[in-house]
């Protein structure tokens, strides 16, 4: 997307550029305290040496993104919130899950992009979890929908007042270095959001286990959108708008999850 | 998700290596100036070597990681169309359906 911005028709930049509009004024409006990102890496912390499912990012800043055709971006330095992450990392080992802990991680374009256009001029601390949606093994369906209800319960237990947003990016369809490399599968990205909003979690989990290995390897990062479910419960799930644009190689999707607390 | 033969997929271990080390931009340069140079450091199978001088996409793509793949040919300079004409000669090799969903 970033790479090939202009390879899109005006009015199709314009029309995913107000749903990234939309998106921010959501999130500006829930004044958050902190936002929690989940996201994938793309090689960039991490490699077949060492290649976790989960990674929480708990240091006290996060470096920008470093590919050289994102250094433009304002982001060489992002605040992190040990204190959240920390707290998170205490929860989920209590509570059966061990997540790999990360004092510096650098933030990738799957992070970098979605901030860049949502332009928010001021971005609170943030809290990356990086999902392994690159490499096979990876964490199963039902576990990322375990982790968002994990993230939950460490919102909710946190010792202190904290309004946490949740953004998970990636997906929905999309083939990367694949044989079909640049095939969007409009039909799987309608029913997925179909799914998404019918809050029937077996359902969805049925769905998703079915269907996604066929949506291309770039699909795996529903993975993120199943931790944003599970820290909501599935509650509120609406459709901001669907974008899918073959010059980007992306069905790109943007949702939000309104849980009616103000 | 149900296990299939996917999630014990081996990754040729040297040249992910490699494909990874050269997305710093500094050892892209180098590979771009000398890339033999460069090979030499790394232990790859002959028939690994050959398939990265001559530029086999095909043989290639069961190796490694699709997202490194494609950077490679990124970073060695290949145009976007060139790379996209001969992945999808490869049809879906077995190798790689593992880094799917």
């Amino acid at each position: 997307m970033a790479r090939a911005w202009e390879a899109v028709d005006a009015a199709r930049r314009d029309a995913i550029s107000k749903t990234f509009s939309d998106l921010a004024r959501r999130v500006v409006e829930a004044k958050p305290d902190l936002l929690l990102v989940v996201s994938p890496d793309h090689w960039v912390n991490f490699f077949l040496d060492n290649l976790p499912s989960i990674c929480i990012g708990v240091g006290e800043t996060h470096k920008g993104p470093p590919e050289p055709w994102l250094q433009h971006l304002p982001y060489g330095s992002i605040a992190g919130h040990p204190e959240f992450a920390l707290h998170l990392a205490r929860t989920a080992l209590d509570g059966g899950f061990e997540p790999s802990l990360s004092h510096h991680l650098e933030l990738d374009h799957g992070f970098a992009i979605p901030l860049w256009k949502m332009g928010i001029d001021s971005l609170p601390p943030l809290v990356p979890i990086i999902v392994n949606t690159i490499e096979p093994p990876m964490p199963s369906l039902r576990r990322c929908l375990a982790w968002g209800d994990l993230i939950r319960g460490a919102i909710e237990r946190y010792p202190g007042r904290l309004r946490v947003a949740i953004l998970a990016t990636g997906g929905v369809s999309h083939s990367i270095g694949e044989h079909d490399m640049g095939r969007i599968d409009e039909a799987f990205d309608r029913e997925c959001f179909e799914q998404f909003r019918s809050a029937d979690r077996e359902g969805l989990l049925a769905f998703l286990e079915r269907r996604l290995d066929a949506a291309g390897n770039g699909a795996a990062e529903m993975r993120n959108w199943l931790v944003a479910h599970g820290a909501t419960q599935g509650k509120g799930f609406e459709l901001l708008g669907y974008h899918p644009y073959p010059e980007w190689y992306v069905g790109c999707g943007f949702a939000a999850w309104d849980l009616g607390e103000r | 998700m149900t296990e299939t033969a996917c999630d014990h997929i081996m990754r040729d271990y040297w040249l992910s290596k490699l494909f990874f080390d050269l997305q710093a931009p500094a050892a892209a340069d180098e590979y771009r100036a000398g890339r033999d140079r460069v090979l030499d450091r790394y232990p790859l199978k002959p028939e690994v070597r050959l398939a990265v001088v001559q530029e086999d996409v095909t043989a290639l793509a069961p190796l490694v990681n699709p997202y490194l793949l494609r950077f490679y040919f990124v970073a060695i300079g290949k145009s976007e169309a060139w790379f996209l004409e001969r992945i999808r000669k490869t049809g879906p090799a077995a190798s790689n359906e593992g880094a799917r969903g």
